[in-house]
């Protein structure tokens, strides 16, 4: 216990005991925000840097017999949007919590919510590794249940961290879970509009 | 009075509140939906655009009944792409004597619009008969029926026509007569191929060109 | 001076209809899972006409359409205008014909599917003897209701009314328009729009049955029985006076944003995505109404598994509300069209909203109306985990296969030549259908345990009869807005 687990590192404490992240979260321990914001940056770059790769050298499988690939320079493009996404996505869904948190009572400095958001966003940074082998149904089974494992972080350490009952964690949780929905939906209707626009795969209006 | 109170006095009175649901919800379909049921150029036929004789019809009418719809469509976008894929896009001047439209919502199976002509009587025999037989990661279901029963059996030929006559589609009376013989000898899938056959040919893709640059619809 | 009131409400009615609509939950899923596993193995009819996929499809969506979601709303319908209006129905004989006559129809009509009898109007299959049917029925409907609201005596009428009323009044109006055909014989008639007309006629109807029966009817549910299971009033009246109108008004016109790219005029294609985009306004009022009053009850979350799934519900509209107008945007719309994704689309609104919705309130109704306690509260907490299991990898499902299929379909390769054959792009979307059954079977599975408890907590018992409140008199008007709303929520 104490210092010996923390010198783990955060990760892998959070993959074997995330109760202990949120407690110590909850805690404001300086120490340990400052460790989990460290690994921000590697979660939101690790998905689109995979995406570039996949996408250049093994080409986009969306389940047809061919590959589309992206040239290089429109892969680079696509990526950056992708981490332009997930900043935006992260940030907001951040911003977001703290509005709402007046509503449910919650209590909890910017840092804490970034800290909080950075552990419940873990498994879907780690998953993403998927995107090296960029097989559209594959990364959809490798989804599957880094989602369920995000948003089971999310359900149990909201109310450790920002000190509310399970109950109103519960709620708050869902109206970010209904957040999220929207925000992914908007995910897949900006990148059909981008496409459309010509950004993207070649496709012929 | 401001307008909540105003509001008030329509939370108090049931009728005027019916009376508010008709005509706020009735805006739209006046100013969106009404217009167009006058508009010529939705009811005009193109000049290759004939009504479904007996056979014709038939066919038609037992691909509703078996809900071809629900996994094809009939309608080709002008999207580049599609009409690649398709042939000429839809205009509406070819849906004149359609009867319901079926333009379906759901492309499970490849839009049909065009289909005339591509393949021949017997690949639609045996593809509807059973069409992993031709198409073998197909998942469209078998009709084996259709061979077994006589296009006659579905339903009076000439009372249909006799209806469609009075809702403006320009049938003779001698085609009328004539009807119930067309069908003789038929089977289901026979009328059902002929049907198929004909779907998209009426159209002149040059004169509709034409009409479309000089704002046709 | 308080005014006893000797009736007792009619609330036997009630409980049939939550039957019956548990009923077509289950039989109208299954023949979802059916259909859904038909995608996989298309020789699972059998050589059947009538468990072919192209008649199976139009029974699932009339089941619970017409089954599963028309019974909840003519039950908490019935419900609730008499204890907003603190009288019993108005003619409870005609509350039991349109209960066991609708049901007559939804089994008739269902079967009338299985033998052929289609108009291929989406939501409009049942042919005219059906129609004439629906719409007497649909009138009787209307006179219990607003009878029961003409003779109330709270005078002003509350916020689910108004939507109860809404769904009467507009369903009304749009089933008799796009109904409207000749007949030739018992099971054939022909619409009396063709081609265009007919598409453009059938999505006003198509949209707005969304539109008013699925969102707006269940939305009258919500405001009932969502400040009744949270035990506060509705958060803000101003905000549901503006979202009801701005509903009404708008929703209408989003009919067309089905045939975007479509041989209709450009401009019925434009107004419908802008007044779509203009939806999710008074859409997102109603769930902002709904999330701040339940966030004040979050106590009650404790022990009571209903409340979850309006929470739930809650997040699912809001994904739905969302989802829809951005389809509705033409650029987006070139890719989900004729895709899966519009189908992703009507499962995270059908499941996600309108299914939850009504599991939550009738586990909250179903035992106050035997004054019992729910026969098992771990079933509806596993129900809960399987429903919202099945809704989002049901949706994940059919967003990576719609997106997929728009792609491919116009992808062209450096030639400018189609890169994929249709066939192989369908062959491709396989392993999501599986995902699909499965989700499918995960929500079916869940609905199974709700019935079983539901039956449990009715067996034996007897509906328990409740008078109205007795009503002060004489109404004061003076009373402000949040007045009005507190008295609602004591009702």
């Amino acid at each position: 216990m104490g210092r010996g687990n923390m010198e783990r590192g955060p990760f892998l404490t959070l993959l074997f005991d995330p109760a202990r992240v949120f407690r110590e979260l909850a805690d404001a321990e300086r120490t340990r925000i400052r460790a989990i914001q460290r690994y921000l940056p590697l979660l939101l770059l690790l998905p689109p840097a995979c995406a570039a790769l996949g996408g250049i050298v093994f080409g986009w499988r969306l389940g047809a017999s061919e590959p589309l690939y992206l040239g290089t320079a429109q892969a680079v493009i696509v990526s950056l949007l992708y981490l332009f996404a997930l900043c935006f996505g992260f940030f907001s869904t951040v911003a977001l919590a703290r509005w709402m948190g007046v509503t449910y009572g919650a209590e909890g400095s910017y840092r804490v919510y970034v800290a909080l958001f950075t552990v419940v966003c873990a498994p879907l940074a780690v998953a993403s590794l998927a995107h090296l082998f960029p097989h559209v149904f594959f990364n959809v089974l490798v989804m599957i249940p880094a989602v369920i494992w995000s948003m089971a972080l999310l359900y149990r350490g909201l109310p450790v961290v920002l000190h509310i009952p399970p109950e109103r964690g519960m709620l708050m949780s869902s109206a970010l879970v209904g957040w999220l929905l929207v925000a992914a939906v908007s995910l897949l209707g900006i990148s059909a509009g981008l496409w459309t626009a010509g950004l993207g795969p070649a496709i012929r209006i | 009075m401001n307008a909540l109170e105003l509001h008030k006095k329509i939370e108090e009175n049931a009728g005027l509140l019916i009376f508010g649901i008709l005509l706020v919800s009735a805006i739209g379909g006046l100013v969106q939906v009404l217009p167009s049921l006058f508009q010529e150029s939705l009811s005009t036929p193109l000049s290759g655009t004939r009504v479904y004789d007996a056979v014709e019809l038939t066919g038609r009418d037992i691909y509703i009944r078996e809900g071809c719809h629900v996994c094809h469509s009939q309608q080709v976008r002008p999207l580049v792409a599609e009409v690649e894929r398709y042939g000429p896009y839809s205009r509406a001047g070819e849906f004149v004597y359609d009867r319901p439209f079926l333009w379906g919502s759901k492309r499970t199976g490849p839009d049909l619009h065009r289909i005339g002509g591509k393949y021949s009587d017997i690949w639609h025999e045996v593809h509807l008969l059973d069409p992993r037989q031709v198409v073998p990661e197909s998942i469209m279901p078998a009709y084996p029926w259709l061979a077994e029963r006589p296009a006659a059996g579905v339903g009076d030929i000439q009372a249909k026509l006799r209806v469609l006559r009075r809702l403006g589609h320009p049938y003779a009376d001698a085609d009328i007569a004539a009807a119930p013989q067309r069908l003789e000898g038929l089977r289901e899938i026979d009328a059902l191929i002929v049907y198929l056959q004909m779907l998209g040919t009426g159209l002149d893709a040059d004169a509709a060109d034409a009409a479309d640059a000089h704002g046709g619809h | 001076m308080q005014r006893q009131n000797p009736e007792i409400y009619e609330d036997r009615v009630v409980v049939r209809l939550v039957q019956f609509s548990v009923l077509w939950a289950v039989l109208g899923m299954a023949a979802g899972v059916w259909v859904a596993a038909e995608f996989l193995w298309p020789t699972l009819d059998f050589g059947q006409f009538w468990l072919s996929f192209g008649r199976l499809r139009p029974l699932h969506t009339n089941a619970v359409i017409f089954g599963f979601g028309v019974s909840a709303l003519m039950a908490t319908g019935f419900y609730s205008v008499q204890r907003t209006s603190h009288v019993r129905l108005f003619l409870p004989g005609l509350a039991w014909f349109c209960c066991y006559a609708w049901q007559l129809v939804v089994l008739l009509g269902g079967l009338s599917l299985l033998a052929g009898w289609t108009s291929s109007k989406e939501y409009a299959e049942l042919e005219w003897p059906f129609d004439i049917a629906i719409a007497l029925i649909w009138v009787c409907f209307g006179i219990v209701f607003f009878g029961t609201i003409a003779r109330r005596r709270i005078r002003p009428i509350y916020i689910s009314n108004w939507f109860y009323g809404g769904l009467i009044i507009v369903i009304a109006m749009l089933h008799i328009v796009n109904s409207l055909a000749l007949p030739v014989t018992l099971d054939k008639s022909y619409s009396l729009y063709a081609g265009a007309q007919d598409a453009i006629v059938q999505w006003w109807y198509g949209h707005n049955a969304v539109g008013f029966l699925l969102t707006g009817g269940f939305l009258g549910m919500l405001y009932y029985f969502l400040p009744k299971q949270a035990d506060q009033p509705i958060w803000s009246y101003r905000l549901s006076v503006v979202a009801f109108w701005a509903f009404t008004y708008s929703y209408i016109w989003a009919g067309p944003h089905h045939l975007h790219y479509n041989a209709v005029p450009e401009w019925v294609q434009s107004t419908a995505m802008v007044m779509s985009l203009v939806l999710l306004a008074p859409s997102w009022a109603t769930l902002i109404n709904g999330v701040m009053t339940v966030s004040k009850a979050w106590a009650k979350l404790k022990r009571d598994p209903a409340l979850k799934f309006i929470v739930l519900s809650l997040a699912f509209y809001g994904l739905a509300t969302f989802e829809g107008p951005m389809m509705a945007i033409r650029s987006v719309n070139v890719v989900s069209h004729f895709t899966d994704w519009t189908i992703g689309h009507v499962h995270s609104g059908a499941l996600g909203w309108n299914a939850m919705v009504t599991y939550g309130t009738f586990y909250f109704l179903v035992p106050r109306l035997v004054g019992a306690e729910l026969h098992s509260t771990r079933l509806a907490n596993l129900h809960f985990v399987l429903a919202l299991a099945g809704t989002l990898l049901y949706i994940l499902a059919m967003w990576a296969s719609g997106v997929s299929q728009g792609l491919l379909w116009l992808s062209v390769d450096r030639l400018g030549e189609l890169s994929f054959g249709f066939r192989d792009i369908m062959a491709g979307m396989r392993p999501y259908y599986g995902l699909r059954l499965v989700a499918g079977l995960l929500f079916w599975g869940g609905t199974l345990l709700m019935a079983y408890n539901l039956f449990m907590t009715l067996r034996g018992r007897r509906t328990v009869a409740v008078s109205p409140p007795p009503v002060a008199e004489p109404w004061r008007l003076e009373r402000g807005a949040a007045g009005i709303a507190t008295e609602r929520a004591r009702a």
